[in-house]
């Protein structure tokens, strides 16, 4: 999983970040609200964890500001462990889930594990970006014209219209597209940008996937 | 010769196979320089027809035209029909390239309903030409002037107009607008396959990836 971590106390912030990343994930760990909102707006990830006191910016303001701009990935809040009014108002600005501090770093993991399974359903069905349409449930993209994709190719531009213009590397697409699909190779991205490049022009779309050195995005 | 003076083309009955034949001549011509060039061909199948005295007297009657050749071969412009079929949508803007660049062939009226498909699905290229052949034509010039519609699509959207032509004309459907509406989708998945087919194609032409 690739994971924003915002927590301002150093030590925390680092061993969060050191077992995280032990098992398996990427982790980008800012010290406060604003630096992990201005993060959230360059690149797609799949959680987000904020403490909520922190300096130039707390935790549910960020996450306020982030769910209005759109952002719909999944958010857990670090909580001190007497502040109900905390819990509330963090699962009312939009957090899924929260865990009270001082918490073991295994449920940690395992509530980001159950966050990002149940994404689904937080999924709109219908995206949009510029004058293309996405129906996530029929597989429908359309623009001028309409054409069906495949049931990968959903998930892919899904990805791209959700985090508009953020970067994503070839391994990340291939990791949260075919993580499950054991005969599936790396090649597979390219091919599959390849496919929704044709149909984006075929349905006249006015967004294009962008492949260079930032990364694979939609603009 | 009494069939050819109640023909509704006239004099010009006989004439209208001969320019059929003639263009339909220039694009085998590409066929083959195609074969030539890269080994494949242009397109996968091609068919000529003149319209039918039948279909074209009810389509002046329809139209509320006079039914003469005048009219027939002036003011409706689909007395020569070609439709090309080819096996890539690439291959299909190549041949509407090559069309334009006919001698003596004037573009009318072009269509892109591949762009842009029509509400129900249909997809298609259709050009409408104006080809000078060494013949005389309605109006006595000679060499004269004979309008020409071309229909140019892949194989997959030759298959959806075939079976939407079908259902047109079965009219004990049960439930018309599911058909309709999923007949619509048969031609956005159809659309999808003939991409996702170019795109491969590409790949493999390009050695890979």
């Amino acid at each position: 999983m690739k994971i924003l971590l915002a927590e301002d106390e150093k030590d925390l912030r680092e061993v969060v970040s050191e077992f995280l990343e032990i098992s398996g994930n990427t982790v980008f760990a800012v010290e406060n609200g604003k630096l992990a909102l201005e993060e959230s707006r360059k690149n797609p990830y799949e959680v987000i964890v904020l403490d909520i006191m922190m300096p130039e910016m707390d935790g549910i303001t960020a996450l306020t500001k982030m769910r209005a701009e759109g952002n719909v990935t999944p958010v857990l809040m670090l909580t001190a462990k007497s502040e109900i009014d905390d819990k509330i108002a963090g699962l009312d600005a939009g957090a899924d889930d929260y865990l009270a501090k001082p918490f073991s770093m295994k449920e940690l993991l395992a509530r980001l594990q159950a966050m990002t399974r149940r994404k689904e359903i937080y999924r709109k069905s219908v995206l949009s970006a510029g004058n293309t349409e996405l129906n996530t449930k029929t597989g429908t993209l359309s623009a001028v014209n309409s054409i069906s994709l495949s049931t990968d190719e959903v998930k892919l531009l899904e990805l791209f219209m959700l985090n508009q213009g953020k970067p994503y590397s070839k391994e990340e697409l291939f990791q949260q597209v075919w993580a499950e699909d054991n005969e599936a190779e790396i090649s597979v991205v390219e091919v599959y940008i390849s496919f929704l490049t044709g149909k984006l022009d075929a349905v006249g779309a006015d967004i294009q996937i962008l492949n260079d050195e930032k990364g694979i995005r939609i603009s | 010769m009494s069939e050819i003076n109640d023909s509704i083309y006239g004099s010009q009955a006989e004439i209208l196979p001969h320019v059929a034949e003639l263009f339909q001549g220039k694009l085998l011509e590409l066929d083959d320089l195609t074969v030539k060039e890269s080994g494949c061909h242009a397109f996968e199948h091609l068919n000529v027809r003149v319209k039918s005295e039948d279909s074209m007297r009810e389509k002046c009657i329809r139209k509320e035209l006079e039914p003469t050749a005048f009219q027939a071969l002036r003011t409706l412009h689909d007395s020569i029909g070609l439709r090309v079929v080819c096996l890539f949508q690439e291959d299909v803007k190549k041949c509407v390239e090559y069309i334009r660049g006919i001698d003596g062939c004037q573009i009318v009226e072009e269509k892109d309903y591949i762009k842009k498909a029509k509400p129900n699905g249909y997809r298609s290229y259709h050009m409408i030409l104006l080809f000078t052949a060494p013949y005389q034509d309605v109006e006595g010039a000679d060499p004269g002037k004979f309008y020409i519609e071309v229909q140019l699509r892949t194989i997959a959207m030759d298959a959806w107009a075939a079976l939407e032509h079908e259902i047109k004309y079965k009219h004990n459907i049960k439930d018309p607008a599911l058909v309709v509406r999923e007949l619509k989708r048969c031609a956005e998945e159809l659309a999808a396959c003939d991409v996702s087919m170019q795109m491969l194609r590409n790949l493999v032409k390009g050695g890979g990836h």
